[in-house]
């Protein structure tokens, strides 16, 4: 994705053409303002402290009742109002990503009075106004520099959907009516696959798989279910990044939507917030990053007040246009990423990924699938903490792409995938699996090594005896309380045990089937945590996934390329000629000193937005940083 | 009313041993032969919010309602779900409303109800809801937290550390904690009388910590009396003496006996205890009951108790910092410890968190509800009244 074509390199760049920083424009900026006023406000002020802020990308919604008042008459009003929109776009270099159809609670963008009422997602005739309407606005603007990409709907819209063929045909008429006049620019449907499941159970990847940027956003429902607790609590901070990656499918994402959802945190929890979410868009390999909103709503009083999971009510500043925490933090991550110059670092390859199982998208939820996304989030996390560069696969993906693949407390897997990761793993690869409950087949027992000898029960307390040490890293026994809903009684078979549980049942065994290597644990360790409140996830729990992880991406060659002692601290590499680039940003919320051990002598280290180098003359240097503190640094090697 | 199948019933049964699995099966199960019975889609919901599947809770609750517009303990986790999502308190206290006017004694309901508001920004009508809640039951300790809690927003840590004080008096996990650490047998019933009790020192005592357990105060100071009589030196009862002036507001004699069992033995968790909380009821003493407190976090590890005395003497000598450090140990051995989380929830306050403040009283009415069983009260008195 590059809506920018950039500047000299000679001289620091305003805005990352590689990495643009957008916002979302919304329509109205006060609750009491009427409909017509779409856009009435100073659009050209506002785009140019957006130009002045360092964005790029601005994401306008179009007002469907505006433009098409009658059936069939457009307005020339609206038209002009948009094209005055675009025009000064144009003259502040911004791109415009154009929302066609948008529910938006206050702006009421597709209540178009000749409607009566039917659903313009299913009814046909209204389907067939709505393709017209996109038809006559890209063919107004289909030569227009200012537009970078025609986005069909929102997530807020798209959860109106019943069924994934209605979203699917609903999509491809629109796709179609903006190929009819524009070949080239992007389409887009503003979803994120995983949320709008949660939302809706409507699988939205058919149709995605037909755009060509996606976006990733947790919701605040989203974020309630699978990360609860304050949204600074270290799962929460993760989920920005498992979002990106289980949404990527090898597309450009967008990180959309990034900053606070509802009023009841602080200005500082705003900022911590939106710091992590930018930083952890630039270290997982986002192609850009846009913020929920640009200005605070103008709120009328409510009673009892609420807020509507998809209305957008905290910007960036407040009402009044001054600058808030987070403006702060947007300015300084913008000035920060401007002077990256990303053509000449490449991102350390993911060749580690948590798998999502398939019961995941079923249509009916099971339990199984409901655990699925907290147990997966945790690998994730804990991963993370080992410092492995990791990403997110589906179990219908090809794995040969990767070298190691984390299986988390899974209960089933579809048919034939015992059969492909077999013959994956006998190629070299290395899965670490541990047991969710159900059946433990015939196929798991020969990968495994391990004789199946039934299921062990629900444990309140967590056991580990290491009997092989060193076998899979440094395993510290532990026992600690913890209510552990499965344990597979295991058989030790062929598999070495590497640990035991206190009666001496194998808890963690390895088996070398051709050229890889099958890890199996016999709880659901990460479901226990993803299940877990702040308080009482297991610490023991934690650091053992975290070493066993470690341990397997180590000795399979896909671990982290720079070591780092501190597990909170979250690392990425971008590679460069003779210089590299290493992002850190604390999840842990605390002051930490992060000591990192490079490969290779370090000359000199230097923060990208700008300072003296320093001296390093060794392989490690240590960082400060302060809660949730992020920073990057350009490291120059002897 | 129709007889009720095997499946409810054993749907019924495995979510009272909680075992979720198996019981969200027999769930589904009895749904297939009936979709229509409202307590199974409401034993369903509450399975489902027990295991945090908020969004599963609030549909299964919704279809129970729909069924039966007066199934209180849908209502019940109907209102749980939608706080644990939060966000959309206009719908909690809508769904707390209609609770407290399906079950009308139900204290709980109006403290939620508050909550619900509080979070919606209506401080007043929330307090007026909790005063409610305590109207209807006046032992109502998370209703008093919340006043302390709406206290230290408005008026400041001074005027709130006498409603936690009286919160803390009220949680009846505090006097479970001390006779666990006297070791007599409490869950014992007492004698009718203290004539029935025998002559003999320990059976003295025992009877006397059972009526004391059972709030039968004035029968088990006469035992006590009658052997400090004979034995003087008595330290478990002095200890329990010193605890029986402590529930009069005696502090003066408590302080008295529970010094002079220290005298005897310093080892003595009760005394310890029942001195520590002594100096910490008169303000000017705090300190020493910090120090008495923490000397007790070392003689009873693993209870929770202690650490959530010692940082509420902390709290009152405005040590946050440290009271926050002696809440998080607290939870860290009992998360569902709902005096350890109102306490977390007023250090965040007084250091300006105010999110982790919000979040610590949520999860505090998440524990609090579940502890107290009012799901399995409700669901009981539903099904003997669809019986009936």
């Amino acid at each position: 994705m590059s809506p920018d074509t950039g500047t000299p390199a000679t001289r620091a760049a305003r805005r990352n053409p590689l990495f643009p920083l957008g916002v979302n424009y919304h329509p109205l900026e006060s609750e009491s303002a009427t409909r017509e006023e779409w856009y009435a406000g100073d659009v050209d002020g506002d785009f140019a402290q957006f130009a002045a802020a360092r964005l790029t990308v601005v994401r306008v919604f179009i007002s469907w009742k505006l433009f098409e008042p009658q059936v069939g008459r457009y307005s020339d009003e609206a038209m002009d109002r948009l094209d005055t929109i675009i025009e000064s776009a144009g003259a502040h270099r911004l791109r415009l990503l154009v929302c066609f159809f948008a529910e938006e609670p206050h702006a009421r963008l597709l209540d178009v009075v000749w409607g009566q009422k039917r659903d313009p997602r299913t009814d046909a005739y209204l389907i067939e106004r709505q393709a017209a309407l996109v038809r006559h606005i890209v063919e107004a603007h289909r030569s227009d520099r200012a537009v970078f990409a025609w986005e069909l709907a929102n997530e807020a819209f798209c959860t109106g959907f019943e069924s994934a063929s209605d979203l699917d045909s609903w999509a491809a008429t629109m796709r179609e009516a903006v190929r009819e006049s524009d070949p080239d620019r992007p389409v887009m449907l503003a979803v994120d696959a995983e949320t709008l499941l949660h939302e809706t159970r409507i699988d939205a990847r058919a149709a995605l798989d037909n755009c060509e940027v996606v976006v990733s956003h947790p919701t605040a429902r989203y974020r309630s279910y699978v990360a609860e607790g304050p949204v600074t609590a270290t799962r929460s901070t993760f989920l920005d990044s498992y979002l990106l990656h289980s949404t990527s499918r090898a597309r450009p994402v967008l990180l959309d939507d990034v900053g606070p959802h509802g009023l009841e945190i602080s200005h500082a929890e705003e900022a911590s917030m939106l710091r992590c979410a930018l930083y952890s868009g630039l270290m997982n390999g986002a192609s850009g990053a846009l913020v929920r909103r640009w200005r605070d709503m103008r709120t009328e009083p409510r009673e009892p007040y609420f807020v509507d999971p998809f209305e957008a009510l905290v910007g960036v500043c407040d009402s009044d246009g001054r600058t808030k925490a987070t403006r702060r933090e947007l300015d300084l991550f913008a000035r920060m990423v401007a002077r990256l110059d990303l053509r000449r670092y490449a991102r350390t390859p993911e060749r580690a990924a948590v798998l999502i199982p398939s019961e995941r998208m079923a249509s009916r939820p099971t339990l199984g699938s409901l655990y699925a996304p907290r147990a997966c989030l945790e690998a994730f996390v804990r991963a993370k903490q080992a410092h492995i560069p990791i990403t997110v696969t589906r179990e219908e993906d090809p794995f040969e792409p990767f070298s190691l693949l984390v299986v988390p407390s899974v209960t089933d897997l579809a048919e034939g995938t015992w059969q492909r990761v077999a013959a994956w793993v006998q190629a070299g690869g290395s899965l670490v699996f541990s047991y969710g409950g159900g059946e433990f087949g015939p196929e798991a027992r020969d990968l495994f090594g391990v004789d199946f000898l039934g299921h062990g029960g629900a444990r309140t307390k967590a056991t580990c005896r290491v009997a092989q040490q060193g076998v899979l890293g440094r395993l510290e026994p532990f026992e600690v309380a913890a209510e552990i809903p499965h344990f597979a009684l295991l058989g030790p078979g062929a598999s070495t045990v590497v640990a035991t549980d206190a009666a001496g049942s194998p808890l963690v065994t390895l088996s070398r089937p051709g050229q890889g290597r099958a890890i199996c644990v016999a709880a659901p360790f990460e479901r226990v945590l993803g299940q877990s409140g702040l308080r009482t996830a297991p610490a023991e729990l934690a650091a053992f996934l975290r070493t066993l992880y470690g341990a397997v991406a180590d000795v399979s060659g896909c671990g982290p390329k720079v070591a780092c002692d501190a597990p909170e601290v979250e690392i990425a590499l971008l590679a460069g000629d003779g210089e590299d680039v290493v992002l850190l940003l604390d999840h842990g919320g605390k002051d930490v000193t992060a000591t990192l051990r490079f490969e290779q002598p370090v000359a000199t280290v230097a923060p990208v937005s700008g300072g003296t180098p320093i001296s390093v003359g060794g392989v490690e240097f240590s960082v400060p940083l302060g809660p949730f503190g992020a920073v990057a640094l350009k490291v120059c090697y002897r | 009313m129709a007889e009720r199948s095997p499946q409810v019933l054993l749907a019924e049964g495995l979510a009272r041993q909680g075992r979720t699995a198996p019981a969200v099966t027999a769930c589904q199960q009895a749904l297939r032969i009936d979709d229509r019975d409202p307590l199974v889609h409401c034993l369903l919901s509450g399975l489902m919010l027990s295991e945090g599947f908020c969004e599963q809770a609030l549909a299964s609750a919704a279809r129970a309602i729909e069924i039966d517009p007066g199934c209180a303990p849908a209502y019940l986790v109907l209102g749980l779900a939608y706080d644990r999502i939060g966000g959309v308190w206009n719908r909690s206290v809508l769904v707390w409303q209609e609770l407290a006017e399906v079950v009308p004694d139900l204290a709980v309901a109006h403290v939620q109800l508050g909550e619900a508001l509080c979070a919606a920004a209506f401080p007043d009508e929330a307090v007026a809801a909790w005063k409610r809640a305590l109207e209807i039951d006046p032992r109502d300790s998370r209703a008093m937290y919340d006043l302390a809690v709406a206290a230290l927003k408005q008026e400041g840590m001074a005027t709130a550390l006498p409603g936690f004080r009286k919160a803390g008096e009220l949680d009846p996990s505090q006097d479970e904690f001390f006779f666990a650490l006297t070791g007599f047998d409490t869950d014992v019933t007492p004698a009718a009388g203290v004539g029935e009790v025998g002559p003999d020192a320990g059976e003295r005592l025992a009877a006397a910590h059972a009526f004391a357990a059972n709030e039968e105060l004035f029968k088990a100071a006469e035992l006590i009396r009658m052997v400090l009589g004979e034995h003087p030196d008595n330290v478990a009862a002095l200890s329990l003496a010193a605890h029986l002036y402590l529930k009069q507001e005696a502090v003066n004699e408590a302080t008295a006996c529970a010094l002079r069992a220290l005298t005897l033995s310093t080892q003595t968790p009760s005394a310890v205890y029942a001195l520590g909380v002594a100096f910490a009821r008169r303000p000017a003493l705090s300190d020493h009951a910090a120090k008495l407190f923490a000397a007790l976090t070392v003689m009873a590890p693993g209870h929770a108790m202690p650490f959530v005395l010692l940082a509420e003497t902390r709290l009152a000598l405005q040590r946050y910092s440290a009271a926050g450090e002696a809440y998080r140990a607290a939870l860290a051995l009992d998360p569902g410890c709902v005096r350890a989380l109102f306490g977390e929830a007023a250090v965040a306050l007084a250091e300006g968190d105010f999110t982790r403040a919000t979040w610590a009283v949520r999860r505090a009415a998440y524990h609090d509800v579940e502890r107290s069983g009012h799901f399995w009260r409700l669901y009981d008195a539903a099904v003997e009244g669809g019986a009936q």
